[in-house]
């Protein structure tokens, strides 16, 4: 418990940086636009995606599970994705399920036991390294194009874009002022275990407070954005057909495209033909 | 005249509030997505919400875009941004917050009024873990055969998502939703709105209290989120669908595979010659 | 040709009691570039979003009178229809940047006006801003002043006839804002683009612009041609604008009856060379007295300028004896960045600072001065090499005992302030750390600092005078031994500039070892003792100001410029060193002024 909590109180201010958050976050986006995944025609992917992303959770056949979690690995391979947010999927897979399996695995649970812990925790890995594929590997812009494309609303295929635009500025506020806070503030010793709890608190409170000159800020900021927006015609593009044309006039399918498909059919023919063979 | 419409507001100033929610409570979710929870015993300790951002935002200015932005601001930098997009089911956390966060800020007449703020606040919590509760609940209900036939069982997820729903009600609703709600509204109430050229909320300009349409536009969505949930956990149809087609024939098996392995070679050769034509794209 | 027309314009804000823009009417004629001037808060910017039609289609408020540009009537057309005729950028331009890459954010408005052709216009406007070869740079890879020119370029794009800059260049390195310029003059001269800037560095008006316009309180005082605008010394002053320095020299040789009252003033260095000529010449032939004492003393200037590339450590003459307070051993830092190797920032750096000095740190945009900065308050680690302070490494002092040592004020002061009043935020670091009187010591900093009648408001919604002066009184308050300015007269106009001067001056008293990180020479040649030029995150000079501005290769080098004054007094006469207005009057002034010169080399 006492662990648990030096280790949540380093994590939220002492240890964790923001420059490295931020690095990572753009990185994921942009670091990596000349993989293969990159420069895949995003509708092509975003397709490939409703299969490795919605079948495997029906699915319990676990030669194809494992067949479909070997495809999704070499793409996320593929897509070079930043460490972080491989961390994260960790993570997130081992809380989820994986934490059993392992269990399990050292208790020497039987087959019985481990085939449905098995079969559930490559459900879960799978769907996650599909849409970490799809969505850390493409450029956000040609993933909001692809969305639009399908028809998603264009205020979020918009948000996509901003918001990578944002983060940058916004993190950099933010790290701005809770360095006012390290500067000036006085947080309490934490070498003690009540310390510790009081610094905890100290910091999520700071965190809170820290919101209330954000918001301030950021309304400074949005208002000359919607302004600019307003000059550079988004809402009038928001309802123009034409101006949707010419925004995916950008998107061709190409071969790459198709042999990326052709091979992930391949895969999965060949899973299913195993199934029906053994 | 102007400052005495109802606060329905312009297009463009919408477009503010939601671009200015999206962007700060997309940032707060990036944060919580990296700070671990822990527990003790079967208290979950978790920073799960900076919902107090979307709160005093649609307590302040248009609820409806605050909603919004928020959700899409969940959506796109926690989701989207780290890869934790977990499909269609989070259309349900969409929805569900959403109404919340609506329905707290519609509440809201005169900002001024700590009193309402802190109901309104708490009333946004509440209904936002309630429906959460429900979805949890149905998916339980939808994804066992015979609920009620197993012993104990209907009792016992009452009883699990009960406890779940109280303890987020309690702990992060009061620490991270109703403290800072408090704290927050009253001083940025007069202050942040001339900052997007807008007049502070009034009891005269505010949307005024929630009638019928609101509450069936809510179960509406609500309908569509547990809809999509139900699609997208279960799906009875479709595993009925897979099972006959796992069970296919090797040789439609061996066929896709020839068909794959054709295709495959065909698209490699054409490639290869269009190659010289087109060097620019092959990089 | 007129593509501006306002009529009898009155505006307000919603809710404000007075109206912001008062009865204007005026013409913009088709080619001009036109600067608009006033102090702050008269309606400068307001005014330049009627012409575009923000105002009243986005903006509501009360609108009276009629705003016709391009031949459209603002009210009765769309802001986006405006947008192909007016084109707008913002002051807190990086904000009007919308998409990550930079071709994208150039060709992002004519895409949404469904033009076809919309990826060549935007690289039309790239080019023409000077921006070729980066169109597929992404938005954080470029400096301050590329960020600038692509907010142009996004304005550019829609081919307006007209283009609105507001205060284009309030953040940028002297290189940079030339940059700006040049790239106006040339939209303005090779493409007949009407400019309109919103500007208060009067010295760019005189070299740039064709016509003056002063508001005052909402109204339009004159419009006059540039060079005849500048000379009305007194009006503009009146309102706290500052005529060139060139300008206002020649205005109080005037004065002294030096220069005949005939004498039309001049606004560029160049016209000052005819009118000054004379004075030159009178004062070397009258000066040669002293001459032989002079040439001794540029010759060990000239000594120690050469030398001051290489002599980086210890070279500030008075306090070489002193204790160090910071000191930078062998240290090297780079940032991670988002695609290959990591940007190195500085690489083996060695500097002292020693108790009790005033130091500039100066150097082009992205030089490394902030870095430095936040090294010496322990927010960045160090790659490897070591920072000390007083002798003990940063990193390993509490960060309790380190705010007591170091403060930083940050260039942008909103970050700074992060309670709902001043006074809270001065008192802040002082309560929580229950410092004995702290409540009688935040009541002397807002004395001290004028703020007293202001301490219940927000810092954020203050004057941009007041917000600095907020932020000083901030970093001041638990009485650091070494005090970081990051650009503290960043963002502001020349009043306000003068008038944070006159506070750092004052605050010489109250503080030890200060540091400023800055582009504004004319606050580095009136307040520092010593001078760091940073260069690509080296140190390349070190020394006083004659040191520095003595050396041409360092001025070339990193595109340093030191005040107007200085270059008007160095064109008449190599040996002349005037930094200040009233030096120069003094050096030209007459013969009995000389001798006191001399002193101030000293």
């Amino acid at each position: 418990m006492s662990g648990m909590t030096r280790k949540l109180s380093d994590n939220i201010l002492d240890k964790f940086s923001m420059d490295f958050l931020r690095n990572q976050v753009l990185k994921n986006a942009y670091g990596n636009d000349d993989t293969l995944i990159a420069k895949m025609d995003p509708r092509v992917l975003i397709a490939w995606y409703l299969f490795f992303g919605i079948v495997p959770w029906f699915a319990n056949d676990l030669i194809f599970l494992l067949m479909s979690f070997m495809i999704v690995v070499v793409t996320t391979l593929m897509a070079r994705v930043a460490g972080l947010v491989l961390a994260l999927f960790i993570l997130g897979v081992f809380s989820q399920t994986g934490y059993l399996l392992i269990a399990t695995l050292i208790f020497g649970g039987d087959a019985s036991a481990i085939v449905p812990l098995l079969i559930l925790t490559l459900k879960v890995a799978t769907i996650s390294l599909a849409s970490i594929t799809v969505f850390s590997g493409l450029d956000p812009d040609r993933l909001a194009n692809g969305l639009m494309w399908y028809k998603c609303p264009e205020r979020l295929s918009f948000s996509i874009s901003y918001a990578y635009r944002m983060l940058p500025m916004l993190m950099e506020e933010f790290q701005n002022v809770l360095l006012s806070y390290r500067m000036r503030g006085n947080p309490p010793d934490n070498s003690t275990f009540t310390g510790k709890i009081k610094y905890l608190v100290y910091q999520v409170k700071v965190i809170i407070h820290a919101f209330y000159p954000l918001m301030l800020n950021t309304a400074k900021r949005s208002r000359t954005t919607v302004e600019a927006l307003e000059i550079k015609g988004y809402r009038y593009a928001a309802v123009n057909k034409e101006v949707k044309k010419m925004k995916l006039a950008s998107l061709k399918v190409t071969y790459n495209d198709m042999i990326f498909l052709a091979v992930s059919f391949l895969c999965v023919s060949i899973s299913l033909l195993l199934t029906s063979i053994l | 005249m102007e400052t005495m419409k109802k606060q329905t507001a312009s297009q463009s100033q919408k477009l503010m509030v939601f671009v200015l929610t999206m962007a700060l409570y997309g940032l707060a979710t990036l944060f919580t997505e990296l700070i671990p929870s822990f527990q003790v015993g079967i208290v979950e300790f978790s920073v799960e919400y900076f919902l107090f951002i979307p709160l005093t935002l649609a307590m302040l200015f248009d609820p409806m875009s605050v909603a919004l932005g928020a959700a899409t601001g969940e959506l796109v930098f926690s989701e989207i941004m780290l890869g934790q997009f977990g499909g269609l089911g989070e259309l349900e956390k969409f929805i569900t917050l959403t109404i919340g966060i609506y329905i707290a800020g519609r509440m809201v007449a005169n900002p001024a009024k700590r009193k309402m703020v802190g109901i309104a606040a708490m009333s946004g919590v509440v209904i936002q873990q309630f429906l959460g509760m429900v979805v949890d609940i149905l998916k339980v209900q939808f994804a066992v055969t015979d609920f009620e036939a197993v012993a104990g069982l209907p009792e016992s997820v009452f009883a699990t998502e009960g406890f779940a729903f109280l303890n987020d009600v309690l702990f992060s609703g009061i620490l991270f939703c109703l403290l800072p709600t408090l704290f927050l509204v009253p001083k940025l109430y007069g202050k942040i709105e001339p900052l997007l050229g807008m007049a502070p909320r009034t009891k005269e300009t505010a949307l005024g209290a929630i009638n019928p349409k609101v509450i069936i536009g809510c179960v509406i969505a609500f309908a569509a989120a547990v809809c999509s949930e139900m699609l997208a956990e279960s799906g009875m149809a479709i595993i009925d669908w897979e099972a006959g087609w796992a069970g296919s024939t090797t040789a439609l098996a061996v066929g896709m595979i020839v068909a794959a392995v054709a295709a495959i070679i065909i698209l490699v050769v054409m490639k290869k010659m269009a190659e010289p034509k087109h060097e620019e794209e092959m990089g | 040709m007129n593509v501006i027309e306002i009529e009898n314009l009155t505006f307000s804000y919603p809710g404000a009691k007075i109206p912001t823009l008062k009865n204007i009417s005026l013409t913009v004629e088709q080619g001009d570039f036109l600067a608009i001037v006033g102090n702050n808060g008269c309606g400068k910017s307001t005014l330049c979003k009627a012409m575009n039609g923000l105002i009243p289609n986005f903006i509501t408020g009360e609108f009276q009178g009629k705003v016709l540009a391009g031949g459209l009537d603002t009210q009765k057309t769309d802001v986006g229809t405006l947008a192909c005729k007016v084109g707008y950028v913002y002051q807190d331009f990086e904000n009007q940047i919308v998409r990550p890459t930079v071709l994208d954010d150039a060709s992002y408005a004519c895409m949404n006006y469904a033009m076809k052709d919309y990826l060549d216009r935007g690289r039309d406007a790239l080019k023409k801003c000077g921006l070729e070869g980066r169109e597929n740079d992404y938005i954080w890879q470029l400096s301050g002043g590329q960020t600038h020119l692509l907010a142009l370029a996004g304005a550019v794009s829609l081919q307006p006839d007209v283009l609105i800059l507001d205060e284009p260049i309030a953040q940028l390195d002297p290189g940079h804002a030339d940059r700006i310029y040049e790239v106006l003059k040339d939209l303005n001269e090779n493409y007949g683009k009407t400019i309109i800037v919103i500007e208060h560095h009067t010295e760019y008006i005189a070299d740039y612009c064709k016509h003056v316009l002063l508001l005052k309180d909402g109204n339009v005082a004159w419009k006059l041609p540039a060079d005849e605008a500048l000379r009305h010394v007194k009006d503009l002053t009146a309102c706290n604008i500052f005529p060139p320095q060139v300008t206002r020299a020649a205005y109080a040789l005037k004065q002294r009856h030096v220069l005949p009252l005939t004498t039309s003033l001049p606004t560029t260095v160049a016209q000052g060379m005819e009118i000054f000529k004379a004075l030159a010449n009178e004062s070397a032939l009258t000066n040669e007295k002293v001459l032989a004492n002079e040439s001794t003393l540029s010759e060990e200037k000239g000594k120690a300028a050469d030398t001051a590339a290489s002599v980086a450590v210890g070279a500030a003459p008075c306090q070489a004896d002193a204790q160090a307070a910071v000191e930078f051993q062998d240290l090297s830092l780079s940032y991670r960045s988002v695609k290959g190797k990591p940007h190195t920032v500085f690489d083996h750096l060695n500097l002292t600072v020693r108790k009790g000095e005033k130091i500039a740190l100066i150097g082009s945009n992205g030089a490394g001065k902030s870095t430095l900065m936040k090294l010496m308050i322990g927010l960045l680690k160090a790659g490897s090499g070591q920072v000390s302070v007083f002798g003990q490494p940063v990193r390993s002092i509490k960060r309790d005992a380190l705010s007591r040592l170091v403060s930083l004020v940050y260039q942008n002061p909103e970050e700074m302030f992060i309670k709902d009043s001043i006074e809270a935020d001065i008192a802040y670091a002082m309560k929580v750390r229950g410092i004995s009187r702290w409540e009688e010591r935040t009541k002397e900093l807002l004395e001290q600092f004028r703020l007293t009648e202001l301490k219940d408001r927000d810092g954020r919604l203050l004057s941009g005078g007041q917000m600095r002066r907020a932020s000083l009184a901030i970093g001041i308050a638990l009485n650091p031994q070494i005090l970081l300015l990051d650009e503290p007269t960043a963002n502001l106009d020349i009043a306000t500039r003068r008038e944070i001067l006159t506070t750092l001056e004052a605050m010489k008293d109250m503080t030890d070892t200060v540091m400023i990180a800055t582009h504004d020479m004319q606050l580095v040649c009136e307040w520092a003792q010593r001078i760091i030029v940073l260069y690509q995150g080296t140190v390349i000079a070190d020394g006083t100001r004659d040191e520095i501005f003595g050396n041409a290769r360092v001025r070339q080098l990193t595109g340093i410029r030191p005040p107007e004054i200085f270059d008007m007094g160095q064109a008449l006469d190599p040996d002349a060193y005037c930094y200040t207005i009233d030096a120069f009057v003094d050096r030209f002034g007459g013969m009995e002024n000389v001798w006191n010169d001399q002193k101030a080399f000293g």
